[in-house]
């Protein structure tokens, strides 16, 4: 008995230092986020010291606020989700359900679309942008985000609309609702979790994307993943304030990857489950 | 078809017919830094890869970036799946603590390792270290270290994804099966072995493709960490291509960088793809 109570132990201490190594950096940042400048700078670390909210109002209001750069990610973020929802909805469904012509090829050419790196295409898109000159706005921007989050929406969402009976679409088609109007009430009520996880993956991708955020944006269109850097230069990193500015940027993220934890799994192998056949 | 047609339109208007015109690029001089030269170079940029031994090193080091990061995953991340399956409380809480590298931003993640974790004297590893009587490394100014922390970066942000798939795999398995190996008597490891193994196995096989293509288009952590320094010592052929292009403003021959890249990827999941059907 006390072999197999020590062995207990044993595993869940092995269980704490996982949970530490995941989460400490992290909650170091925390930390970090609230200390001065010169206490970063103490050693050894300070734990207790006095907390000081001067990051974040710094970060905020100062000089260099990351306001805009919030606000920007917001709207790359919030339009091009909503955009790819508009989109993605619809074939999606189509996918899982209608008669289509070269259906697998269609399927698989938008899985194909999905894994083509954005080092490979940011050149294309870059040369275009400029050649109609919408560098630097959002529609430019936004429109190169469906390139990523439509393939995966709809991946997503397809595995959703196949879980939903189909006695139940005919009933609706019997009664003359027509396609439309059957999606409408029929189908989309019942795939609302499933829209709703969806749109927080969409999200998430577009509001942590980087590389076409630093080569197609610019002054006017900065979101927070490229606005981070003006807290490093080769004279000297403001610690402190880069904790904050990372928390900020970091908080949105962290609060959806929360509310769809049970889900996540699910959301990341998209695709590569769907690619063989059925899931188990 | 209605209803499919939008969204395959923005699709191939959004990235095939840019790959088509990647491709054309590729085959034309483009250097910003020297506009007088510009015009068509029809194989000249994939001819000077050959003796390019920046190219060569930067294939160098993704091969050893992909498998490594993707090796160290799928072993990490079963081997604690397998350990957390067994206690018998607190599963929960780990699971949120591995979600939370999941969400972070790539980028966000490799400035964080580059300041509060890996820096000298500030980070968190160094302070450790110190505190052990070791002395303080410079873990990414170091070109022989530097590798070896990106690949520790993506591995931690990772591990957590193979371990949550791993982790949802087996708690789905069959305990019946086990129950009759043990009375049986198959040792443990012959239950792991003869067993658990091949029942996720497709999990195992999911991770292995997905990561591995993940893996080939890392860019955001390694960028923000070292910039593919210090010198070329993680330039990693995405980050060789961006550099090329963005920073030497060399749009041609990053351009054909770029089309070595998606050929490779493009290689690699087919023969994935292809393994995984013949199984």
């Amino acid at each position: 008995m006390t072999g197999k109570r020590l062995r207990t132990v044993v595993l869940v201490a092995i269980a704490a230092v996982l949970l530490a190594i995941w989460a400490f950096p992290v909650l170091w940042a925390l930390l970090t986020s609230f200390k001065t400048e010169r206490d970063v700078l103490a050693y050894p670390p300070t734990v207790i010291f006095t907390p000081t909210l001067r990051n974040y109002a710094d970060v905020l209001f100062g000089s260099a606020s990351l306001l805009p750069n919030l606000l920007s990610s917001v709207i790359v973020a919030g339009v091009s989700t909503f955009v790819t929802l508009l989109l993605a909805i619809p074939a999606a469904y189509a996918l899982a359900r209608l008669e289509l012509p070269a259906k697998r090829a269609s399927g698989f050419y938008v899985l194909a679309t999905q894994m083509l790196p954005p080092v490979g295409l940011i050149i294309p898109y870059y040369l275009v942008l400029q050649k109609v000159g919408m560098l630097d706005t959002y529609t430019g921007l936004i429109v190169i985000y469906l390139t990523f989050s439509l393939p995966f929406a709809i991946w997503l969402l397809v595995s959703y609309f196949e879980d939903i009976p189909r006695e139940m679409e005919e009933a609706a088609l019997l009664d003359r609702a027509g396609r439309f109007r059957a999606l409408w009430y029929v189908i989309l009520p019942q795939v609302r979790g499933g829209i709703a996880v969806t749109t927080i993956f969409v999200f998430l991708n577009a509001w942590n994307e980087f590389l076409f955020a630093v080569v197609l944006g610019g002054n006017r269109v900065r979101p927070v993943t490229v606005a981070m850097f003006n807290y490093i230069s080769v004279e000297q990193t403001l610690w402190a304030k880069l904790a904050a500015g990372a928390m900020l940027a970091m908080a949105p993220v962290i609060l959806l990857g929360l509310i769809a934890q049970r889900h996540i799994v699910k959301g990341l192998t998209v695709g590569a489950v769907k690619g063989g056949g059925r899931r188990a | 078809m209605a209803l499919f047609l939008p969204a395959l339109v923005v699709l191939i208007v959004t990235t095939s017919a840019p790959l088509v015109y990647l491709a054309w690029t590729s085959l034309e001089r483009i250097d910003l830094s020297m506009p007088w030269l510009s015009g068509f170079a029809g194989a000249g940029n994939y001819l000077q890869m050959g003796a390019d031994p920046r190219f060569w090193h930067s294939l160098w080091l993704t091969l050893i970036y992909t498998v490594s990061t993707v090796v160290l995953q799928v072993l990490l991340g079963l081997g604690l799946a397998l350990l957390v399956l067994r206690i018998p409380k607190g599963q929960g809480i780990l699971r949120v603590a591995a979600i939370l590298p999941i969400v972070l931003a790539p980028v966000v993640v490799g400035l964080f390792w580059r300041t509060l974790v890996l820096a000298p004297d500030v980070g968190l590893v160094d302070v450790v270290t110190r505190a052990l009587g070791l002395p303080s490394y410079n873990w990414l100014g170091d070109p022989k270290l530097a590798l070896l922390s990106v690949i520790a970066i993506h591995t931690w942000q990772w591990t957590p994804f193979a371990f949550l798939v791993m982790l949802a795999s087996l708690s789905s398995l069959p305990p019946d099966v086990f129950e009759a190996a043990r009375i049986d008597r198959a040792s443990a490891w012959q239950r792991f072995r003869y067993i658990t193994l091949p029942l996720i196995r497709p999990a195992i096989v999911i991770v292995v493709i997905m990561r591995t293509m993940i893996a080939l288009s890392a860019f955001a952590a390694i960028f923000a960490a070292t910039g593919g320094g210090p010198g070329t010592a993680t330039e990693i052929l995405n980050l060789y291509a961006y550099r090329t292009s963005f920073s030497e403003l060399n749009l041609g021959y990053g351009a054909a960088l770029a089309m070595v890249l998606l050929a490779i990827t493009l290689a690699v999941s087919f023969v994935m793809f292809r393994a995984r059907r013949a199984r």
